[in-house]
């Protein structure tokens, strides 16, 4: 009986999510197959004609094959940002969690301001050509870098919290030192949070539109998001190119989703045990 | 013997200090490396455009034709979104000192938003001001000194109509809005759509209001200016007033397309190429999406200016064309100075209709059009060539214009907000903008 149950709010939660994520992405597949004209009604109906490989074509060679640089940068920019977040942003964490000092409660504040304080264009471009990093990759890898270490901190710190002081201690008596205690010891047991800091910061930064728009200019370095402005003018649409664009841009963190999904919630969820 | 918590932080400040050192460091490093290229050796200048099909066409052309003219300056296009990101876009790069060497911008009050004595370069002793529309020089000049060249055509706020429909219900361009108006109720008689709106893509619910600014000027000459002075109202002013009372006027006659709430420009255009709907209140390059999607239908569309109430006074009003400007923090000013020369020159417009066709009349002189023009650049010609035919939108004459205005006509013209409270709505609106622009009198 109870099992029963339990079935049936199931199925209701499925009924309900069908028209919230399914429909959009059925709208997306139907339009990204129309043709131009038809497309342009903007209605959920089944194409006249299907066109979607002439529409892929025809968004892979728009502007002389941007797409294809932007698909390479956007990699680029998301493995390296979220290897350097992962690394640095657990880090971080275990030393604010293992070692209090006087210095905590200064840092945490900073912590704190860099999720609430939004970040400015202006200054921080500034910044970037004193460093001779304005217009490079690496200054916007390191950009989402700063832009997304307070949520990942304070991720790995809560979980950091339910890892017992023990197991540390094991190791140094075991002789381990800071680093082997830290990478071979920590961090393989933070592997669930690591997974959903991956796929999290992942999905923001390769989504991430105004970041790549303001602080790397240059048709050359154009990420993913930035492309679908090539489809998409003040006064002129091609949906049907813009939506077969979304719809390439979709698959990677769509992927990427499915594959961890199960990670994603349990890594949220073990993080919250403890604050 | 330190303790093992004072070492700490001994440490904890050394790293402190050592990260400032490299952040310092890195800032110096980045002073001397402007390298002054020669004007003889090959130079690559870039060129920034904003992403819509019809201009990157027409970048690509005038950079493949000015390659064949200048063989030793390259110019590298690059595209920016348009809309309201694309101008952050612009003042971003504008104050950061990283914007491209020439780039394309609209003309009149957004060019006036862009501080110009500050960030652009004076282009008054250029060659090309003496060949260019004095009405045009206008709307790029700040304090007497001119700063853009005219890029693209001029085009007109207007009705757009289906000349199929017209012929078939025996129906003449109307001179008043009388006349407009009784055509209407025709052709709903007649079972079409007489009076299309869109108002999903809230900009196309503008043009009664603005798209009438010609008539406005023709009964008072000194609206825009005692507008700008905060002495005249679009609430207190019968006259100025009249483009809010259409819109009313349209929605409570039952004139519009019943989707008007929720159809897009798009669909707008479909039913007027179509016959479907029969006249669009519209600014004229819309046309040329229609060129593009419905080529069989092109040749119906026609135009007329929005009539007024004086049937002797049928004047088109006009937006200038967006313009290129050179920014202060440039390091090729010779070969940029080249390029915005040679797009504003008779080789210049004639590179830009290979590139994108006709769109309309060029504001230099020596840029004539050829006797074979669609239609509709056809029907606003005569306009251009009539003394007094066209006047500029008020955007053009003065730096005033309110930001929320696409959202009070839409309000307007669903019959939501009655005429006379949406005009002092948009009076309100426009007060906070004199004063972030520092207008006297506001």
């Amino acid at each position: 009986m109870r099992t029963l149950k339990k079935s049936w709010v199931g199925i209701v939660a499925i009924l309900v999510s069908i028209p919230v994520f399914l429909v959009p992405f059925a709208f997306i597949i139907l339009t990204a197959m129309k043709g131009k004209l038809d497309a342009a009604d903007l209605g959920f109906t089944w194409p006249k004609k299907i066109e979607l490989w002439d529409n892929i074509v025809g968004v892979v060679q728009a502007r002389d094959g941007q797409a294809l640089v932007a698909f390479i940068n956007s990699t680029v920019l998301t493995v390296a940002s979220v290897t350097l977040l992962v690394i640095l942003a657990s880090m971080v964490a275990f030393v604010l969690q293992r070692r209090p000092s006087r210095w905590n409660g200064l840092i945490n504040f900073l912590v704190l301001s860099g999720l609430i304080i939004p970040p400015a264009v202006v200054p921080t471009i500034t910044v970037l050509q004193g460093l001779q990093l304005f217009g490079t990759l690496p200054g916007l890898i390191l950009i989402e870098v700063a832009f997304g270490m307070s949520f990942c901190v304070l991720l790995f710190r809560a979980f950091l919290a339910t890892i017992p002081r023990e197991v540390d201690e094991a190791a140094i008596i075991d002789g381990a030192g800071t680093l082997r205690l830290f990478f071979q010891v920590i961090f393989p047991l933070l592997r669930s949070v690591v997974i959903t800091v991956i796929v999290v910061q992942s999905v923001v930064i390769f989504n991430d539109f105004t970041n790549p728009l303001y602080f790397l200019p240059g048709d050359a370095n154009a990420t993913v998001q930035l492309t679908l402005f090539n489809f998409q003018s003040e006064f002129n649409t091609s949906w049907n190119l813009l939506f077969t664009d979304i719809l390439l841009i979709t698959i990677p963190p769509l992927v990427m989703f499915l594959f961890f999904n199960r990670q994603i919630v349990a890594g949220l969820a073990s993080g919250s045990v403890k604050g | 013997m330190l303790s093992l918590k004072t070492k700490r932080s001994i440490l904890a400040v050394a790293a402190g200090v050592s990260a400032v050192a490299l952040a310092l460091t890195g800032c110096s490093s980045g002073g001397g490396t402007g390298t002054g290229a020669s004007a003889t050796s090959k130079q690559t200048i870039s060129f920034l455009i904003d992403n819509s099909d019809a201009n990157v066409k027409l970048a690509k052309g005038l950079i493949a034709d000015y390659a064949k003219i200048a063989p030793k300056v390259t110019v590298k296009l690059e595209t920016r979104p348009a809309g309201s990101d694309g101008d952050n876009l612009i003042k971003t790069r504008l104050s950061t000192g990283t914007m491209n060497d020439v780039f394309f911008y609209n003309s009149g009050s957004l060019f006036q938003a862009l501080a110009p004595e500050k960030n652009l370069v004076d282009l008054t002793n250029q060659p090309f001001v003496a060949n260019t529309d004095p009405g045009f020089k206008t709307v790029v000049t700040s304090n007497n000194k001119v700063y853009g060249a005219p890029a693209g055509t001029a085009m007109g706020g207007a009705i757009l109509y289906n000349k199929k429909v017209y012929a078939d219900l025996g129906l003449t361009v109307p001179k008043t809005w009388d006349d407009f108006i009784a055509n209407s109720q025709k052709i709903k008689a007649a079972g079409k759509i007489p009076i299309i709106q869109t108002y999903k893509d809230t900009w196309t619910s503008q043009l009664f209001v603005l798209g009438d600014f010609a008539n406005v000027t023709a009964a008072e000459p000194n609206w825009a200016k005692d507008y700008t002075a905060n002495k005249a109202k679009y609430a207190t002013d019968p006259i100025a007033a009249a483009g809010f009372n259409h819109l009313e006027q349209v929605h409570s006659l039952g004139l519009l397309n019943k989707d008007f709430g929720s159809a897009t420009f798009d669909q707008g255009l479909k039913m007027l190429a179509t016959g479907q709907g029969v006249q669009y209140p519209m600014l004229t390059f819309a046309v040329s999406t229609i060129i593009a999607n419905y080529p069989d239908n092109a040749k119906d569309i026609g135009v007329f200016a929005i009539p007024g109430t004086d049937a002797s006074k049928n004047i088109l009003t006009t937006w200038e064309p967006a313009a290129v400007y050179i920014p202060k923090t440039t390091k090729h000013l010779a070969a940029a100075e080249g390029f915005v020369n040679f797009i504003a020159s008779t080789k210049g417009c004639d590179s830009q209709t290979k590139s994108s066709g006709i769109t309309g009349p060029y504001l230099v002189k020596g840029c004539d059009l050829p006797a074979d023009v669609p239609t509709y650049v056809a029907d606003m010609l005569p306009y251009f060539q009539a003394a007094g035919g066209t006047s500029p939108a008020l955007e053009f004459v003065s730096p005033i214009k309110g930001p929320s205005l696409e959202q009070i006509t839409v309000a307007v013209g669903s019959g939501i907000t009655p005429a006379a409270k949406g005009a002092a709505q948009y009076d309100n609106d426009v007060k906070k903008q004199a004063q972030q622009l520092g207008i006297s009198g506001w």
